[in-house]
């Protein structure tokens, strides 16, 4: 504290508190008025003074008289400020005394007047009885003081106003101590021209930043500086502190100051009229029930906690639970506790105790507690993937951090979902100690274990998804990690997406890619320009549709079919045509990674491959019949033939045409002239698979890649094989009648009701397009859940089709994309409902009527 | 490039004095700027096509020989399994059955084997595949004055 205690020194000494000054008061003479009455007998007189209520004093008394002649001399000290309390008492032998009549003196207008000398200056002042009444008068003469009255304004109570000014020279002398420590630490302040603009911001702002910024730790000075800001911050909460710091002013330096805070931030409370406060850039608001919030603009989140700026390198995260804790970059620890006052200073005494150790122990501090950080050398998995960080919470438990797009997981980043292991059983988890060690949790029996409860591998019949049942009835459980994933690194707040249906690619392109990768994660909120919708989820999924099969047409040329008998997309190697294509791609990236972090689908889909290279899985020749049968056939031809002696002529290059162009590539160094024999052609074929796969769509595909790990971590997908990243991605294609109707819903129908009927007769007798139409109708999409029907999702979550009647027969149908609803009007034959329907489906694009 | 040596190599084959078929593919000709076209003159060996010569246009695909040739007939032609845009279906280079070691002589020949015998039951079109059917002389007959009006003129010898 020596250099605080120093600062504080200086400042006093600077402080020119109101002199005092000597004066000689005579107190001559008074005439009282027959103030006992009538008949009570003349009292017996004598004056009391006190200057500012102190060093009372008093003349001699005078016999029964109502003219006492005092002529008595006083030499009192007084400030310019002072007043002189003149009370005339009557003494009294039995009783105490009483006050005939009393006076203040105000020295200050007398001193101004006179300019600020006084010279025998003779003063009647009028004398004032307890009853307001006048008691008579009194004659003094005033001598002395002699001061510099230019040093000491007018009015003041106190010298109040003077003090103030004073401190303002102080305060911003201590400021600017503070801002010189930030420049040793070679920082500047962002917000303080922001500040110096308002200028009622300006003290306050810069303190508030100071302390957010460095906290306590850096120096003793700032130390102090942020204690005043924090009790002025307290102080100002309360107005009622506002008198207590008045006892105070007297007494410190300290005080005083905070009362200037005080001052300061009140009046800034008038000036604005309505009760504002902020902290850097908090903000407190109150709520419709008069309840304090406040709202911190830094991050546009809102809290009930008072915010206190967190010390410099401290960080507020929520873990996955979505509990607050604290990151502390400078220890590389994190608390649940929220650092405190009495922490910092903890934190300062220990910067303290740092700063008192020599120089050589200093130097040890660096070697000594090195953080016990994990060597990668040592590490069986290798390092982490580039913008990852393993961090230890609270309950020392790992955690894997993702710089590049602000998520978290607990998941290790490099064996998640790394699925050649059989999923756990229902309620296990698989967990890792600090030392990396696997272990079991079995939330069933609540019970832990390092035994592996697998056993060995399954071997199991294949289900409908080509994959194995055992694997397919998981993948709730893996949709489930994934959605928990989600969940866990949602943003507060929405994201507002404004786009028009003319133009639908271009402007969701625009707002898209002006938006921070890591704000597509908070809820969507979709408008389309001259529409009155309100979006709970329907016109987001109607976004998703639309915009996928805008910028999936194969019309732009950024995505081609696969081949003429497969519909599945995949990059245009020939999208370079465009010059701005891998800014598109990146945003098919992050539009893509939105569908899947918020649960909605899109229109078409891609090839297995795509989703396999999302997935990094290695592609293999089996891989290519998919999409180019002809090379699958050929290259299967090399693998199963004996190609010597054929003329083949094959070197370790490929050729590949591009817009007309067509462009050598070695598959690897010197590959032109490396001829392909039967003893290389295994490491050709692989070659030229993975050439196959990646020619002309490289940079494209990283562009995607890039786009997509913004939101979302591609970590998260490894879960999935590329047939459930389909189903995740498109949803079901097929629309089961019977599967709909059973996960249907009435209100005010019954399920036997006869328009109820007549629907299910109609939905048998359309075909699966117009079903398609009619289910996009209702629902927005014409995609189905992975689940089915049963797993309708609304804007509230799980929202079954919901057939509700609603108006007369007379009216259209009408839907409610956002609850999966279809208003039927109760109609009166069947043939009109048909024909109702099959206008409102045929007529009516997107948001309908709603 | 990586097909041209492939080409390059069975270009010369088929150039060589040593080729079967030096008689019934001729004036091979390739663009030095584009290994990738060829141009060549079938002269059949059969009536009724025995009469003329037809030019044909042969186009390797970059990613030969994983990817089959085309062909093409340039000069228009009276003929089943030839459609009127010249257009010819060639089993041996249809994608089932195309080897990365099928050679381009292979496809010329069974291209020429194809003219000089049709396949009326794979045909590409109907109408003369019925015609060659049923009425032979007829057949013989329009294709020989289609031939005399369009094809090619034979080389000397």
């Amino acid at each position: 504290m020596g250099e605080a205690a120093g600062a504080a020194t200086a400042a006093s000494g600077a402080l020119p508190s109101p002199q005092l000054s000597q004066l000689n008061l005579t107190i001559s003479a008074a005439k009282l008025n027959t103030a006992g009455g009538l008949f009570s007998s003349k009292p017996d007189p004598y004056l009391e003074l006190s200057v500012d209520g102190h060093s009372s004093r008093k003349t001699e008394v005078c016999r029964k008289t109502l003219a006492p002649k005092w002529d008595e001399q006083f030499t009192i000290l007084a400030t310019p400020y002072s007043k002189i309390d003149l009370k005339v008492m009557s003494s009294n032998s039995i009783r105490t005394d009483t006050v005939i009549g009393q006076a203040v003196l105000d020295l200050h207008p007398l001193l101004e007047k006179e300019n600020g000398k006084f010279k025998d200056l003779t003063k009647t002042i009028e004398l004032k009885s307890e009853g307001k009444g006048k008691a008579g008068d009194l004659t003094i003469t005033l001598n002395g003081m002699d001061v510099n009255m230019r040093q000491y304004p007018k009015e003041g109570r106190n010298g109040k106003h003077f003090l103030k000014k004073s401190l303002v020279a102080q305060t911003n002398y201590s400021i600017c101590k503070c801002i010189g420590c930030h420049c040793v630490y070679d920082t500047t302040p962002p917000f303080l021209e922001t500040f110096l603009r308002d200028k009622n911001f300006y003290i306050f702002g810069v303190a508030a930043y100071i302390l957010g910024t460095t906290g306590l730790a850096e120096s003793p000075a700032v130390k102090t500086h942020v204690t005043f800001c924090l009790l002025s911050y307290q102080t100002f909460r309360n107005v009622r502190c506002i008198k207590e710091a008045d006892v105070c002013i007297r007494h410190t330096w300290t005080t005083a100051m905070l009362l200037w805070w005080v001052f300061q931030l009140s009046s800034y409370i008038k000036l604005k009229k309505h009760r504002i406060m902020r902290l850097a850039l908090w903000e407190m608001r109150t709520d419709q029930h008069g309840r304090a919030y406040y709202v911190d603009h830094n991050t546009r989140t809102t809290t009930w906690e008072r915010p206190q700026p967190l010390p410099r390198g401290w960080e507020r995260r929520t873990d996955t639970r979505g509990r607050v804790y604290y990151v502390d970059h400078n220890t590389r620890t994190t608390t649940w506790q929220r650092p405190n006052t009495e922490s910092l200073n903890n934190y300062a005494n220990w910067q303290e105790w740092r700063g008192n150790r020599t120089l050589e122990q200093f130097g040890q501090r660096f070697l000594y507690p090195q953080q016990p950080a994990p060597t990668q050398e040592n590490d069986p998995l290798g390092p982490l993937p580039e913008g990852w960080e393993k961090r230890v919470d609270g309950n020392n438990r790992v955690y894997f951090v993702n710089h590049r797009n602000r998520t978290t997981q607990w998941e290790d980043p490099r064996t998640q979902g790394i699925m050649q292991e059989d999923p756990l059983p229902e309620g296990w988890e698989m967990r890792y100690t600090a030392d990396g060690v696997r272990y079991f949790v079995d939330h069933n029996t609540r019970t832990t274990t390092f035994q592996d409860p697998r056993g060995g591998p399954q071997k199991g019949p294949k289900g409908a998804y080509g994959v194995p049942i055992q694997y397919e009835r998981s993948f709730r459980w893996k949709l489930g990690q994934f959605r928990y994933l989600c969940h866990s690194n949602a943003l507060p707040g929405h994201v507002k997406i404004t786009v028009s249906r003319d133009n639908l690619f271009e402007d969701s392109f625009a707002q898209i890619m002006r938006l921070q990768p890591f704000d597509l994660r908070r809820r969507l909120y979709i408008i389309f320009k001259g529409e009155e919708g309100l979006d709970y989820g329907g016109l987001a999924r109607e976004w998703f549709f639309h915009v996928s099969h805008d910028v999936l047409n194969p019309m732009y040329c950024l995505f081609e079919y696969a081949s003429n008998s497969n519909y599945s997309l995949q990059i245009n190697p020939a999208s370079s045509i465009n010059p701005d294509h891998l800014q598109y791609f990146k945003f098919i990236g992050r539009f893509i990674a939105m569908a899947l972090y918020h649960g909605k689908f899109i229109d078409s889909g891609f090839t297995l491959p795509f989703y396999k290279r999302m997935l990094s899985k290695k592609l293999t020749i089996k891989d290519l019949e998919t999409i180019d049968s002809e090379f699958y056939q050929s290259l299967l031809w090399v693998k199963e033939n004996n190609i010597e002696d054929c003329g083949l002529e094959l070197f370790f290059c490929a050729d590949f045409e591009i817009l007309g162009k067509v462009e050598q590539h070695d598959l690897k160094p010197g590959g032109s002239d490396i001829k392909v024999t039967e003893e290389n052609k295994e490491e050709y074929l692989n070659l030229m698979t993975n050439w196959r796969f990646t020619r002309g769509v490289e940079d494209q595909t990283k562009a995607f890649l890039d786009g997509f790990n913004e939101v979302v971590p591609l970590q998260w997908l490894q879960y999935f094989d590329e047939r459930e990243l389909e189903l995740m991605l498109c949803g079901m294609q097929e629309i089961d009648v019977d599967d709909w109707e059973r996960s249907t819903i009435y209100r005010h129908y019954q399920r036997n009701s006869k328009q109820v009927v007549w629907f299910w007769k109609m939905v048998r007798e359309i075909d699966n397009e117009k079903r398609t139409r009619l289910l996009q109708f209702v629902t927005g999409t014409c995609r189905l859940p992975v689940g089915g029907f049963a797993e309708l999702m609304g804007s509230n979550g799980p929202q079954r089709f919901c057939i509700e009647k609603v108006g007369k027969e007379t009216w259209l149908p009408r839907s409610h994309t956002c609850f999966n609803r279809l208003d039927l009007p109760p109609y009166r034959s069947y043939e009109q409902l048909v024909e109702k329907l099959n206008y409102a489906i045929e007529e009516t694009e997107g948001f309908g009527q709603e | 490039m990586a097909a041209t040596r492939r080409l390059q190599k069975e270009l010369g084959d088929l150039k060589s004095p040593n080729s079967v078929l030096k008689k019934s593919f001729r004036d091979i000709c390739v663009d030095e700027s584009n290994i990738l076209l060829w141009h060549g003159l079938i002269v059949p060996e059969n009536p009724p096509y025995n009469k003329g010569a037809f030019k044909i246009e042969i186009t390797f695909p970059a990613e030969y020989p994983f990817k089959p040739p085309k062909v093409i007939f340039k000069t228009k032609i009276y003929h089943p399994n030839i459609d009127e845009k010249g257009q010819v279906c060639l089993p041996i280079i249809n994608a089932e059955n195309w080897k990365p070691a099928t050679k381009t002589d292979q496809v010329v020949s069974s291209l020429i084997a194809l003219i000089n015998d049709p396949e009326p039951e794979h045909p590409l079109r109907a109408d003369l595949a019925e015609e060659y059917t049923k009425d032979r002389k007829k057949f013989m007959k329009n294709a020989e004055e289609h031939t005399k009006k369009f094809s090619e003129k034979r080389p000397a010898d």
